[in-house]
């Protein structure tokens, strides 16, 4: 038999001890707060005098807040940036938020409490960085926003530096239906869409079907899978389709990062086949991340719309030097990104990024 | 008669009879008292504030203490709903999801941009009321398919996760919902009016259990349903309230995360299940059922956001920030299982 005192909160035998826990928890919470007062008290001059006494000149500091590093695209940025602040040498304080907008807030006030010079900031979304944005404004700091822009707010500043997914989508779905409109036929096509919570994806599927439209005669689009960025979602999607319309033959991906994705579901019914011969299924995506590049080498791409990581990171940490410096900055920088095919891949492999990750 | 009376009563026999075990060296009596100690995790975060204090820049500072208590308040709030479905001997994954359906809810009653009521002077106490109201009644749904269907919790909670994170994305067609009104906003972002909010209602939930037949109750059904059937206890009724009790919590929590990002949000909190379950576990609430303390999910909540505070402004990296938090949660759930063995033993 258990003995009484593992039974502290039996039903029958009530612990008159419990009778006292609230006054317990009181004390403990007293002490807790005394301590931690103390540790303040003891550590504000530490924290707050070397601000205001910084000699002219000292070493600038960023912080690098990205929301998170799921794919190769969030990571060649991430390290984009800190390239580019290293060759100036910034110091770079970084943080990643890991898909949560709660801890973003979180993050940024950090940077604010270290008192960084700038922010350069992937919002989680447009929205949701709202507080983070005025965080940052109310102590000062300028921040940027890479590759996702903040929804208009009143009295909240900030500096965009983003592509335009819808229109690089537009562009890219476009090159597709030309090389569709060359075989002379009609083609089935899919879609796969990302997170709809992701400003991006929202954009990209958009783009997607500003293309298509009316152009039913060339592409007529039969499945729209829905990823949720999950590659293992993307690629059962993508079996069910074919599964339920064998001649699909016209398939763009919201993201290079599902292509292993798609490559698996092709392979599996045997609809994998190079440029050129018979049977194969115009591919188009977007990033430019080493998988789409390695798919153009090998000639099984049509084309992805890149994304101009090393623009971006260029652009987010000038935007930052000059607001510390006064001058006036645009609070929206478009990256103009590019579409690249079989027939550019020379002329244009030098600034995919997904060609230099590749190489490394 | 108190605990440690208890103690010497049942444990004198099993020492005169049986011989000197490992458990008797210094060492591993002092291990096996700081295993049991009630307050380990309070500790673990007065230590762990003290060592890191010198060597973090503005880690000790009243501006990142509000920044930690920011950042964990509506966490905790989710946290100590949860903290009493394990007591019961459930489990409620779907809390995070709730949290994303209320937040929803919320925006569109009080949006001023689209909100059912915007504009209107009663648009922000209709809105707490519905944020609560859907919350509570998506926790009686948990409740109804644990105790009249019978559904593990661990299913039922999980379905309810996916079929409201659907409806909540389904609501806004993915998108935030902004123009929250400025007085709900405040509810998030003035630090004393979020502390007095969660504050109380932990308070609150700490009395409940610590108090009240209704906490006696919860041990006994998480230690023993069928016992606890036998002695009286309405298992059944009780293992429903307390579903509901959790989802109002995350309603509650749903208040402070959309007032606090300013959006009601189909995404709110999605990321954050293993933070809210982690906390708890390391505040040392059982995933046994049976054992477990509101003022240790405070204490876990705490710790969680001091580590992940702390590790970011040592400008550690991500990936060494997922793996200390990812070591600090598993080393929570082995210590859980050592207590409980360690208490069979006994």
């Amino acid at each position: 038999m258990k003995p009484l005192r593992r039974h502290p909160h039996s039903v029958l035998h009530p612990d008159p001890s419990r009778a006292a826990g609230p006054a317990r928890l009181a004390a403990r919470l007293t002490a807790s707060l005394l301590i931690a007062a103390c540790v303040v008290g003891c550590n504000k001059s530490d924290s707050t005098s070397p601000a205001g006494e910084e000699p002219a000149g000292k070493q600038l500091t960023v912080g690098v807040n990205f929301e998170t590093l799921q794919t190769e695209y969030w990571v060649a940025g991430f390290e984009a940036i800190k390239a580019e602040l290293k060759g100036r040498n910034i110091r770079i304080v970084e943080s990643i938020a890991d898909g949560d907008s709660n801890r973003q807030l979180q993050q940024v006030r950090t940077f604010v409490t270290r008192k960084v010079d700038g922010i350069i900031l992937v919002p989680k979304d447009a929205k949701t960085c709202i507080p983070a944005i005025k965080a940052a404004n109310e102590a000062g700091i300028p921040i940027v926003l890479f590759n996702r822009p903040a929804a208009e707010a009143q009295g909240v500043r900030s500096i965009a530096v983003v592509a335009d997914n819808r229109k690089l989508t537009r562009e890219t779905v476009e090159f597709m239906i030309g090389e569709a409109r060359k075989t002379g036929k009609q083609h089935k096509g899919l879609v796969i869409v990302g997170d709809l919570g992701d400003i991006n994806a929202i954009g990209r599927r958009e783009g997607f079907y500003d293309a298509v439209k009316g152009q039913e005669a060339v592409v007529n689009v039969v499945a729209e899978v829905p990823s949720e960025w999950n590659q293992e979602k993307a690629r059962s999607g993508v079996v069910n389709a074919l599964q339920a319309h064998p001649d699909i033959s016209f398939i763009f991906s919201s993201s290079d990062f599902l292509f292993p994705s798609v490559v698996a579901a092709l392979k599996s019914a045997n609809k994998y086949h190079k440029l050129g011969e018979l049977g194969h299924v115009i591919l188009g995506g977007f990033d430019g991340d080493a998988t789409a590049y390695q798919m153009l080498v090998d000639g099984y791409l049509d084309a992805t719309g890149v994304q101009d990581v090393y623009f971006e990171a260029e652009r987010s940490v000038q935007a930052l030097l000059d607001r510390l410096a006064g001058k006036e900055v645009p609070s929206l920088i478009r990256d103009p990104g590019f579409v690249i095919h079989q027939g550019n891949l020379e002329a244009k492999r030098e600034r995919m990024w997904g060609a230099q990750v590749g190489r490394k | 008669m108190g605990r440690a009376g208890g103690a010497k009563v049942t444990a004198m026999p099993a020492a005169e009879s049986a011989p000197p075990r490992m458990a008797s060296l210094p060492a591993l009596r002092l291990l096996k008292r700081a295993l049991l100690a009630d307050h380990l995790v309070l500790w673990l975060c007065l230590v762990y504030s003290a060592a890191l204090a010198p060597f973090t820049p503005g880690f000790a500072s009243w501006g990142n203490l509000q920044t930690i208590l920011a950042y964990a308040m509506p966490i905790l709030v989710v946290s100590v709903g949860l903290t009493l479905v394990l007591i019961v001997g459930g489990i409620d994954l779907s809390v995070t999801s709730i949290v994303a359906l209320a937040s929803v809810v919320g925006g569109k009653v009080m949006s001023a941009d689209e909100g059912w009521l915007a504009g209107h002077a009663l648009a922000v106490p209709a809105g707490l009321l519905a944020m609560l109201s859907v919350s509570a009644g998506l926790g009686a749904i948990n409740g109804l398919a644990v105790t009249a269907c019978r559904i593990p919790p661990f299913i039922a909670t999980l379905t309810t996760m996916m079929l409201v994170s659907g409806l909540a994305i389904w609501l806004t067609l993915s998108r935030k919902i902004g123009g929250l009104p400025p007085g709900f906003v405040r509810l998030g972002q003035e630090l004393w009016l979020a502390g007095m909010t969660a504050g109380v209602t932990t308070w609150l939930a700490h009395l409940a259990l610590s108090c009240t037949l209704y906490g006696k109750w919860l041990y006994a059904i998480g230690h023993n349903a069928r016992a606890a059937s036998v002695s009286g206890v309405p298992v059944a009724r009780v293992t429903f309230f307390t579903y509901v009790v959790s989802g109002w919590f995350a309603g509650l929590a749903a208040i402070l995360f959309t007032a606090g990002l300013e959006t009601g949000n189909p995404e709110m909190a999605r990321d954050n299940l293993l933070d809210v379950v982690g906390a708890v576990v390391i505040g040392g609430t059982s995933l046994y059922g049976g054992r477990g303390r509101v003022s240790g999910t405070v204490f876990g909540v705490l710790f969680l956001a001091l580590v992940d505070n702390s590790l970011n402004l040592l400008g550690l990296t991500f990936y060494t920030i997922t793996m200390v938090k990812g070591g600090a949660i598993l080393a929570a759930a082995l210590t859980d299982a050592l207590r409980n063995r360690l208490l069979t033993q006994e």
